[in-house]
């Protein structure tokens, strides 16, 4: 069943259209991440699930239900917003008790809740402070606590790490993936950060300029993005790309680029001659100074810049005046300038119809 | 040693411009405990023996505890009605952002801008024919109408600094508007309705010019009593004036004492809110 679904939504706030007849869906009992850059209308589509903000035009159903005329407090949604908004006058306890009290539910119940919900979240300690005596961590697992608190399936998280230090965020991961697997509810969760979306993500939307434009596991939606975009905003460090045309002869289908060509498996027949491609490689696919298994392509290039991340390296290089990025292991790759061939099974070797950004392709094998 | 001069040249003309303008009220405080004769003496008398007798003789006469009365009801009613009001138009204003915003705000403060001469005589008018006139609900909702602006002022400072998530958060959990502005919005603005309280306070209490105009016998505020009472024998009646003056001065005071730091915001429309 799906938990929620967004049918034809458009968002128009004066002369800026923000969501564009976007339709998608998200399975009950998932962790699913929203994903897109800043600005892409995430929140939008946050505050229309939630009932904060009605939508221009297209329907939103909950629970298969339509609830697009619903008020907020009618919808039955856990909430945690981005900006914690503890509420300062309320004791650490009073905030995560919050949303049963407004239902009027008994104080032995609510302090139950709130006592395990505490224990869930370790701020146990911290139920008889005030949220200006917290830090920022802090302040976050009390909104988290204060979200999950309610009596619901659905859980909304709005980027709620952002401005937290990476180690806090780490432990945050694993809290809220248990969190979804104890509760097994839906929890739907908004970032703009590629590595959290990985990291979290059981399902994942990509947003783009206002549309849902590929959703799925996110293992397929990480491997096999369907959309160029998702290819270039999904993972660390950029996708590679280069500009290519397609070229068919007799019996194969030839992708040429400035620096390699070839051979290509073409989802969708009907590409003709000459087609404009974008060709997208992700950086831990690039075999610097190795062969590739399988049919592959061999690119020249110059090392211009070695970053060390500790456990891996980011290698930037220059081929003709190609920008490319590969990643490789600390221990097995010490070079840091100088020439070295790029090896690239074709497998790996993505093509993009350029104007609409859609894969076609893959390199043949 | 340079800067050290500086800041107590500076201080020495605060204190001397300070007390330039408490020389007036130092003579009325003096005086409230002098004779006649001693108020009127040339030179002035600096060291006399103080008398209570102008004291004795204020709440002896007829109808001095009424006016008093009637300054404390009115300001406190008028403003506490204004504020109510004020919050609710200051969260509409905050939060359902019309176009007009800034057009309406400035409308509503220019109502402080026109000499109250100017439209006294047109509310007076008005008073008269809707039978107003020297009444405690005309008074009083003149008094909160006169309050409004500037309490929404002040108010719309607050509520813009009270982010809408909180909001948010309070509707997504079921609650009411009702319960969002009373009881999530309400109470991180006090600071804010505490200033625009004291400030409101006491411009009304010093009110003069329409209570004399729109009020009467029943509803004579202080001020006007003391005006009227003051010239009432052919001369002017210091002894009174000076003894009313400084029972009057009391409550002011005592707000302003307690309450400085809220003044301050209230003269700045709330921008300094940040370091109460």
């Amino acid at each position: 069943m799906n938990s929620v679904e967004f049918k034809n939504i458009s968002k128009v706030y004066g002369k800026q259209t923000l969501l564009k007849e976007t339709s998608f869906a998200v399975e009950a009992g998932t962790f699913t991440v929203i994903f897109g850059a800043p600005g892409c209308g995430k929140s939008v589509i946050l505050r229309l699930l939630t009932g904060l903000e009605k939508p221009t035009s297209g329907e939103v159903f909950l629970r298969g239900e339509n609830a697009t005329s619903l008020s907020a407090g009618d919808r039955n949604i856990g909430y945690i917003p981005q900006s914690f908004a503890l509420y300062p006058h309320y004791k650490v306890r009073d905030n995560i008790g919050y949303p049963l009290k407004l239902i009027g539910a008994p104080k032995s119940e609510i302090d139950d809740v709130v006592a395990r919900t505490a224990e869930l979240l370790r701020i146990t300690r911290l139920l008889d402070k005030y949220p200006n005596q917290l830090s920022g961590g802090e302040k976050q697992r009390v909104a988290i606590a204060r979200g999950i608190a309610k009596k619901t399936d659905i859980f909304i998280f709005d980027d709620p790490l952002t401005g937290l230090d990476f180690k806090l965020r780490e432990q945050l991961f694993d809290d809220l993936r248990s969190m979804q697997e104890t509760l097994k509810a839906t929890f739907i969760y908004t970032t703009s950060d590629p590595l959290e979306a990985l990291m979290l993500a059981e399902k994942i939307h990509v947003l783009d300029d206002g549309k849902v434009i590929e959703a799925g596991n996110i293992e397929t939606v990480y491997h096999q993005p369907q959309h160029l975009r998702t290819a270039l905003l999904l993972g660390f460090p950029k996708i590679n790309t280069f500009d290519g045309t397609l070229e068919k002869d007799s019996k194969s289908i030839i992708c040429k680029t400035k620096l390699f060509s070839f051979p290509v498996d073409l989802n969708q027949s009907e590409k003709s001659d000459n087609d404009q491609v974008v060709v997208a490689v992700r950086p831990q696919y690039l075999k610097l100074n190795e062969k590739p298994s399988g049919k592959s392509i061999f690119i020249n290039a110059n090392i211009t810049l070695a970053e060390d991340l500790g456990g891996e390296m980011v290698i930037h290089m220059d081929a003709d005046g190609v920008y490319l990025l590969g990643v490789e292991r600390h221990d097995s790759f010490s070079q840091q300038e100088g020439a070295v061939e790029i090896g690239v099974a074709n497998q790996n070797l993505m093509v993009f119809d350029a104007k609409t950004s859609r894969r076609i392709g893959q390199g043949a094998n | 040693m340079h800067k050290g001069f500086k800041t107590t040249l500076y201080h020495i003309i605060l204190w001397i411009v300070a007390l330039i303008f408490f020389a007036p009220v130092f003579w009325i405080i003096l005086s409230a405990f002098k004779t006649k004769d001693q108020i009127l003496s040339i030179p002035p008398k600096w060291f006399f023996t103080p008398t209570l007798a102008n004291f004795v003789d204020l709440f002896t006469r007829p109808n001095v505890g009424t006016y008093i009365r009637n300054s404390l009801l009115i300001s406190a009613i008028a403003v506490l009605i204004a504020l109510v009001v004020s919050f609710l138009a200051a969260y509409a204003f905050s939060r359902f952002k019309l176009k007009s915003t800034s057009l309406i705000m400035f409308f509503l403060l220019s109502i402080r801008m026109v000499p109250a001469a100017a439209s006294v005589i047109p509310v007076f008018l008005m008073y008269v024919a809707l039978g107003w006139k020297d009444t405690y609900p005309g008074m009083t909702l003149f008094y909160a109408m006169f309050s409004i602006p500037f309490s929404v002022w002040i108010l719309k400072g607050f509520v813009d600094g009270v982010s809408e998530r909180f909001d948010e958060t309070g509707l997504v959990n079921g609650g009411s508007r009702l319960h969002v502005l009373f009881d999530v919005v309400l109470p991180q603005v006090r600071p804010g309705l505490v200033a625009a309280f004291i400030f409101n306070m006491v411009f009304v209490w010093n009110e003069y010019m329409f209570n004399y105009i729109i009020g009467g016998k029943t509803t004579t505020t202080v001020p006007v009593a003391l005006v009227t009472w003051m010239l009432n024998q052919g001369g002017v009646d210091w002894t009174f004036m000076a003894s009313l003056t400084v029972v009057f001065m009391i409550p002011p005071i005592l707000a302003v004492y307690f309450f400085q730091k809220y003044l301050l915001i209230g003269m700045t429309f709330g921008t300094v809110r940040g370091e109460i």
